[in-house]
């Protein structure tokens, strides 16, 4: 089975979590995550600059290390990660910030990504709010 | 087609539940997580609603949150873990998750 | 044949970016050609009132990007008729060329007909 999973919710939330963990047990099962697509507040989610207290689990952290573990297709939305200050180095270049807190495995791209994940899934599952 | 329901605020808070119950179908079923599952609180408004539905209404919850909560899952419920979460997912027809 | 995606907009428009960004899903789709509905749902249906005025909070305005949904394609709009009750607004208020106000249960059809869906 194909998943799409789209994450709309910052990593101090409960649901940027039960994602992760959702998405490790559909891996863990045999099946296959064709996309994450990160938007709204979940673009904060892949946000390099978080710092976690040191007792406390480290969501941002744990996203990146399993995107890049399975090689995953890690999408953040750009008018929604432009929108709340999360910058790739191309976008912190042309707007001129001083900070970019987005890198690998993140790419930057268009609402289409999702549009394209929920074509290529054979099912969407939305993480947000609490 | 089957949908998951799929929802997370607290019930006490928030009108999710209410707007989800009036277009849940024959076929659905609805998944309670995080402060969502609150509405298995003993004695409360939402379980009542939620009894009302009677045996036509399946209703699952997630176990880390009851567990959290000190809280049980009623005779007529299921509760369920990750792995359960991603097989109700394929065995319903799309998940629809009130954000 | 294109899956096709239901999103269900229950934020009212001035209650910070999510019922734009709802809205921006529902132009994607239709800029790819995607049979996309979009159903208005609980404060959603504020978003459908007229009198606004965006720039009283000097905002831009939501209901100019509501008219274009057409010019991208996107025909299939539905309010929630019981949301409409619940705010004291009549059908008529918000009554657009294709606008269609649905039941409880015409709700459920709704979505049943729908591949996937995307509540926000």
């Amino acid at each position: 089975m194909k998943f799409a999973i789209a994450l709309f919710s910052a990593p101090h939330a409960p649901s940027s979590r039960r994602a992760l963990l959702f998405a490790q047990a559909a891996l863990a099962g045999g099946h296959e995550i064709v996309r994450l697509f990160f938007y709204q507040d979940g673009v904060h989610s892949a946000s390099s600059s978080v710092v976690t207290p040191q007792d406390e689990q480290d969501l941002p952290r744990q996203w990146a290390d399993f995107v890049s573990e399975h090689q995953l297709d890690g999408v953040v939305c750009i008018a929604a990660a432009l929108r709340r200050g999360v910058l790739d180095d191309e976008e912190a270049q042309r707007y001129q910030r001083s900070a970019v807190n987005l890198t690998a495995p993140w790419a930057l791209s268009g609402l289409g990504q999702l549009h394209d994940a929920v074509q290529a899934a054979d099912r969407l599952i939305c993480f947000g709010g609490p | 087609m089957s949908t998951l329901h799929v929802l997370s605020h607290s019930p006490f808070t928030d009108s999710r539940l209410g707007s989800c119950l009036r277009l849940l179908g024959s076929e659905d079923a609805l998944l309670l997580c995080g402060d969502a599952v609150h509405a298995v609180q003993p004695r409360s408004l939402p379980l009542e609603a939620l009894e009302e539905r009677g045996d036509s209404l399946r209703l699952f919850l997630l176990d880390e949150d009851l567990q959290a909560r000190g809280l049980e899952c009623p005779a007529w419920a299921t509760s369920v873990d990750y792995p359960a979460f991603v097989e109700l997912s394929i065995r319903y027809d799309k998940v629809n998750t009130w954000l | 044949m294109s899956k096709s995606l239901l999103i269900i907009s229950r934020q009212a428009p001035w209650s910070g970016p999510a019922a734009r960004e709802a809205l921006d899903i529902v132009l994607a789709g239709g800029a790819f050609d995607l049979p996309i509905g979009l159903l208005f749902m609980d404060d959603g249906v504020f978003q459908l009132m007229p009198g606004q005025n965006a720039k009283a909070l000097q905002q831009k305005d939501l209901t100019a990007n509501l008219q274009a949904l057409s010019l991208f394609g996107i025909d299939a709009l539905y309010a929630c008729a019981d949301s409409l009750a619940d705010r004291g607004i009549f059908p008529t208020q918000v009554a657009g060329e294709d606008l269609e106000v649905l039941t409880a249960e015409e709700l459920g059809a709704l979505v049943n007909r729908y591949d996937q869906v995307i509540t926000l």
